[in-house]
C-alpha cells in the first residue's frame, strides 16, 4: 500500500535532464593526483559570467531539471557564488556543493545557507594529514576538519566524501572513525575511477585485490555499527567489477554537465571522445541541446550498441557502460567497456589488475617507500 | 534515535518538497527525488515536527477506515523507520522539540 518509487526508475524517455552537473569553474586550489577533470583545463578568461549562469539555472527551472550540482575544480573560487546559489533556490532548484572547503569561511558558509544552499559534499583524500596532504598537493586536511565541525551547526544535509586508492585504503578504518567523529549524514568511499589525472596515475592508485576485500569487509562493519546514524556508500573500482556500471544513469538519460565555458556535456570525462561536437549554452538552449544536440544522441538508447551487449539482458541496466572507458582503454568509443567480464577487450583491464596483484608493485604502507612520482593536477591558465 | 509513538518526525536538513507548481508530490533530497503516492504521500505530508506518530496514525486510521487499525500503525511504524534509514526523516522526542532545526 506504500507507494514510492525512484524518480530515475519510472521515466524512460525525459524531456528534460533530472539534473545539472554546473562546473563553475577549473581553479582549484588543491592539486589531486585523481582528479576526474580533463587534462586540458578551460582557463579563467572563458568562464560563463555570472548573467549567463543565472539564465542558465532560469531555464533549468523552467525545464523541470530538479538538482544543480555546483562543482569544478571549487566552486568556492567564483566570488560570485553566493549570487548564483539565491538564483538558482529562486529557480527552483536544489543546490548541492561538492568541495574541497577551501575558500569557506564561516561568514559565507552562513550566507549560502541563507541563499539557499541544502547539501554540501565535502572531499577528503584521506584520514591521516601527512598522506592526505601529499595527495592533495596542498595544507588542507586540518582546514577541512575545522570546517566539517563548523558545517554541522547549520541546517544542511552533510556528505563526507573520502577517496580511496592503493596508497590509502589500509588506513580505511582511521578514515571511518575520522567521519564518526566529525558525524556526517553520509559518508561516501569511493575508489579512484581512471580517467583524466587518475588515469596518469594509475599504476601507483591502483588497489590489490587483498587491499579492497578487507575493505569491503571493513565498510560492512561499519555500514552495520552505524545503521541510523551514518549512512555509508562504498563504490568499488570498475577494474575489479565483473559488470561496468550505469555510467551517469546512461548517456544523455538523466544528466548534463555544463563546462566553465559553457559547453554542455553527457559525462565529466566526454570532452576526450574525439569526433564529438559539443553544443555551447550561449549559443543554445538547455532543451535544444537535450533533445537535438548531436552528442547527447551518441549514444543514447540502444542502437548504437554491439555485441555483446546488443543482445545481452543487462543491456537496460547498464547502457553499456562507460564511453570515454572504452575510448581510454580501446580507442574506439563504441566498444563495450572493457571492464565488462563479457567484452572482447575485458583482457586489457585483466593485464592491468594482474600488475597491480604484483608483488614487485610495493604499497607505501609497507617498509619499501616508492619515490614519489605524482603527475599533480595543473591549474588552468 | 528510535522510533516512539511520541516522536515527532520531520524531514531531514536537506530533504524538502519541490516546489508546489508541480503536478505531482515530489520529495527531494541530496541524492535524488521521491514521488509518494497514497498512504505514503499521507504520511510523510504528516511529517512537520508537530504531528507525533501516534497523531499520524490516528490520521491514516481515519481516512483508511477500513484498513485493520494494528496493521495500519505497524506499517506507519515501518514506513517511518525506512524513511529514517535513507535519513529522509528523523524524529525529534516530545521533550525535546523546541529547538528548531538543529542538526543532532
Amino acid at each position: 500500500m506504500l507507494e514510492s518509487r525512484l524518480l530515475g526508475l519510472i521515466i524512460q524517455m525525459v524531456s528534460a535532464p533530472l539534473a545539472l552537473i554546473a562546473e563553475l569553474t577549473h581553479r582549484c586550489p588543491l592539486h589531486c593526483v585523481y582528479c576526474s577533470n580533463p587534462l586540458t583545463l578551460e582557463n579563467t578568461a572563458s568562464e560563463l559570467s555570472t548573467e549567463e549562469w543565472m539564465r542558465i539555472f532560469d531555464e533549468a527551472g523552467q525545464v523541470g531539471i530538479l538538482h544543480v550540482h555546483f562543482t569544478g575544480g571549487e566552486p568556492l573560487a567564483r566570488s560570485d557564488l553566493v549570487k548564483l546559489t539565491a538564483r538558482a533556490r529562486a529557480a527552483g532548484l536544489y543546490i548541492n556543493l561538492i568541495t574541497s572547503g577551501i575558500g569557506l569561511s564561516e561568514t559565507r558558509l552562513e550566507a549560502l545557507t541563507k541563499a539557499g544552499l541544502e547539501h554540501i559534499q565535502l572531499s577528503f583524500q584521506g584520514g591521516q594529514e601527512e598522506p592526505a596532504d601529499e595527495i592533495a598537493g596542498a595544507r588542507s586536511h586540518s582546514h577541512k576538519l575545522r570546517l566539517a565541525r563548523l558545517i554541522r551547526q547549520f541546517n544542511l544535509a552533510f556528505t563526507i566524501n573520502v577517496v580511496v586508492h592503493r596508497q590509502n585504503l589500509d588506513h580505511l578504518s582511521a578514515m571511518i572513525a575520522m567521519a564518526e567523529d566529525l558525524a556526517p549524514d553520509r559518508l561516501e568511499i569511493a575508489n579512484v575511477q581512471y580517467y583524466g589525472w587518475a588515469f596518469e596515475n594509475r599504476d601507483a592508485l591502483m588497489p590489490t585485490r587483498q587491499q579492497l576485500e578487507r575493505s569491503q569487509a571493513t565498510v560492512i562493519d561499519a555500514q552495520e555499527r552505524l545503521a541510523g546514524r551514518m549512512r555509508i556508500d562504498y563504490v568499488a573500482p570498475d577494474y575489479y567489477a565483473r559488470y561496468p556500471k550505469a555510467c551517469m544513469g546512461g548517456w544523455g538519460r538523466r544528466l548534463m554537465l555544463i563546462d566553465p565555458a559553457g559547453q554542455a556535456l553527457p559525462c565529466h570525462a566526454a570532452r576526450m571522445i574525439p569526433g564529438l561536437t559539443f553544443d555551447n549554452v550561449r549559443e543554445h538552449s538547455l532543451q535544444w541541446i537535450w533533445q537535438q544536440s548531436s552528442t547527447f544522441q551518441q549514444f543514447r538508447g540502444e542502437a548504437w550498441m554491439p555485441e555483446p551487449c546488443r543482445s545481452c539482458e543487462r543491456r537496460s541496466e547498464d547502457f553499456g557502460g562507460c564511453r570515454c572507458q572504452a575510448w581510454l582503454l580501446t580507442g574506439d568509443a563504441k566498444a563495450t567497456d572493457p571492464v565488462c567480464s563479457l567484452a572482447p577487450s575485458h583482457p586489457l583491464v585483466e593485464n592491468v589488475v594482474a600488475h597491480a596483484n604484483d608483488d614487485l608493485a610495493p604499497t607505501r604502507s609497507e617498509s619499501v617507500r616508492l619515490p614519489a612520482a605524482w603527475v599533480y593536477r595543473q591549474n588552468p591558465s | 534515535m528510535t522510533l516512539e509513538m511520541t516522536s515527532r518526525p520531520r524531514l531531514s536538513a536537506g530533504c524538502r518538497w519541490a516546489e508546489a507548481n508541480r503536478a505531482e508530490r515530489l520529495l527531494l533530497f541530496p541524492e535524488g527525488a521521491i514521488r509518494f503516492e497514497g498512504t505514503g504521500r499521507e504520511i510523510v505530508e504528516r511529517c512537520d515536527g508537530q504531528h507525533t506518530v501516534e497523531q499520524i496514525v490516528e490520521e491514516l486510521r481515519q481516512i483508511y477506515s477500513a484498513g485493520d487499525p494494528a496493521r495500519i500503525e505497524e506499517d506507519v511504524k515501518n514506513f517511518l523507520g525506512h524513511l529514517h534509514q535513507k535519513r529522509i526523516v528523523d524524529f525529534q522526542l516530545e521533550s525535546r522539540c523546541s529547538s528548531l532545526d538543529s542538526s543532532d
